[in-house]
């Protein structure tokens, strides 16, 4: 359970560095160091997320990548959630 | 940019008027003479500016996180301690 909290939070941290630097770049669009910077953190996020849904499953309901079954609904809901 | 100036914001009013007022001697302290005031010569009185950012230093991502934002520039907590968790 560890491990996917740990995910978790670096896709939480990621994204927040990619909301911010969107934020920044909407002001300053030809800033190449933030330009950078946010391709550097979109490939992070993306890795970050790439490997939780492989091994646990959908964060949204668009990746679920499985065709037998809609794994979205295996997710602990929120009122499973320990 | 000097956090300070927030504590005392009478000074820092008090300041502007003296910059405004006493141009010759404006910031004597650097030896540059000419310094110059805070704002243009020409800018209009009574109308509110906000300095435009420029990329500085970064947080990372897992300290931007917790002071909620990436700009050390940005990070004024209101609280006058600063940064209640």
């Amino acid at each position: 359970m560890n491990e996917r909290n740990m995910l978790l939070g670096k896709i939480k941290k990621y994204d927040f560095t990619l909301k911010e630097l969107n934020l920044y770049l909407d002001t300053h669009p030809n800033c190449r160091r933030a330009l950078a910077m946010f391709r550097k953190y979109k490939e992070l996020r993306s890795d970050a997320a790439e490997e939780y849904t492989r091994r646990f499953g959908p964060i949204t309901p668009e990746q679920v990548s499985d065709s037998r079954r809609w794994t979205w609904v295996d997710d602990p809901w929120p009122w499973e959630r320990r | 940019m000097k956090l300070d100036l927030f504590d005392d914001v009478e000074d820092m009013i008090f300041h502007e008027r003296e910059a405004a007022m006493s141009m010759p001697d404006m910031d004597m302290k650097n030896g540059n003479g000419d310094s110059m005031p805070r704002f243009p010569k020409n800018t209009p009185l009574a109308m509110a500016y906000v300095p435009f950012q420029q990329w500085g230093e970064t947080y990372g991502d897992d300290e931007a996180l917790s002071r909620g934002t990436l700009f050390p520039q940005l990070d004024l907590p209101f609280a006058k301690g600063g940064g209640g968790k």
